[in-house]
């Protein structure tokens, strides 16, 4: 290991931040490696969407939620359905607000200006490997569990290549012609099955999700138009309000 | 020049929306224990937009269309994203030919 060699003029501080930054992008190199296809796949569909190669970038480095812009992307069209396009954000991100909360005991000895940009990088990977870090260190006894530089370098590597590969795909992805040809439309149902397993719990939990499938599906071939997102969407939350009494 | 206009205003919108969900949880949230009712609903909502989303695909009038979804559904279940989105794209474009 060639960086074992330290340096004593530097302040053992930022040496210390510097290794735990370099720890994060280590420990997030898989995860980073698992994004790269799916960006590519965004990226693509949201060029022949009629996003321009500096949209594409400018949705994904100030969004970073590969989820939303999915659906985004999915709901898109020309001129975009501003208000559709923004409450579905909103919900299909709503998960942040039970992770931002669950993060809160760990960062709160953190200042505010701190803090903030931090949350700006909370995705469901940094967010995991942060709060994993947190709990390891704290087991073995190291107070201030959560290690900050670890975090953002997780988040760093994350970030980078998701605007990078988002962009890259944009600007090649054209030049593959239309998706339906080749079955690439196929990768939208791909993405979301999968996120959706991340996301199981039970099927007991999952009953909501079934009525949203059914009420979105019937409304799509009865009812032109986008609608068919909300409508599944509130019919399913609205299931899961009045599921959980029948426990 | 209006379209790019409302392109940009819907991209920074939405990365409001988003950052308000990564800050809300944390400001809102942070000493307060949510009811059990309202945990499950929160934890239900992200999975009910995502499936809605993708709701047309499970009523396609092409059978092909509708193999390749179980084929993807399938290995959704048992795989992980990479080869998940590669054998999606395999049987919807092979299908798509031989049916």
């Amino acid at each position: 290991m060639g960086n074992s060699q330290i340096d004593i003029a530097e302040n053992p501080a930022e040496i210390s931040a510097k290794t735990e930054m370099w720890r994060g992008v280590v420990a997030s190199a898989p995860l980073i490696l698992g994004v790269v296809p799916m960006a590519l796949v965004l990226g693509a569909q949201a060029a022949q969407k009629g996003l321009t190669l500096t949209q594409v970038p400018l949705m994904t480095g100030l969004n970073f939620a590969g989820g939303s812009e999915f659906a985004a992307i999915k709901l898109w069209t020309s001129p975009p359905h501003l208000l559709l396009i923004v409450a579905m954000t909103f919900l299909v991100n709503s998960r942040h607000l039970l992770m931002g909360a669950a993060l809160a005991p760990y960062i709160k000895h953190l200042p505010k200006r701190k803090a903030f940009p931090a949350l700006f990088f909370m995705c469901d990977e940094s967010w995991a490997m942060g709060m994993a870090d947190a709990r390891r260190r704290a087991s073995s006894g190291i107070s201030s569990s959560f290690s900050l530089p670890y975090y953002l370098g997780a988040s760093a590597g994350m970030y980078l290549t998701w605007v990078f590969c988002t962009t890259l795909g944009a600007s090649i992805g054209p030049a593959m012609g239309h998706a339906e040809t080749y079955g690439f439309d196929m990768a939208f149902p791909a993405v979301f099955l999968v996120l959706l397993k991340g996301m199981w719990h039970g099927a007991r939990a999952a009953r909501p999700w079934l009525v949203s499938l059914v009420v979105a599906a019937v409304t799509y071939l009865l009812i032109p138009g986008g609608w068919y997102v909300p409508a599944g969407a509130l019919s399913g939350i609205v299931a899961a309000f009045f599921w959980v009494e029948h426990k | 020049m209006m379209e790019q206009f409302h392109t940009v205003l819907t991209i920074l919108l939405m990365a409001t929306a988003t950052y308000l969900t990564r800050t809300v949880g944390y400001i809102a949230l942070r000493n307060r224990k949510l009811s059990a009712r309202s945990m499950a609903v929160l934890e239900a909502v992200p999975g009910c937009v995502l499936i809605s989303v993708i709701a047309p695909a499970f009523v396609s009038d092409q059978p092909a269309d509708l193999v390749a979804l179980a084929i993807t559904l399938l290995a959704a279940m048992r795989l992980s994203m990479f080869p998940t989105v590669v054998i999606g794209i395999a049987s919807a474009g092979l299908l798509r030919h031989l049916m």
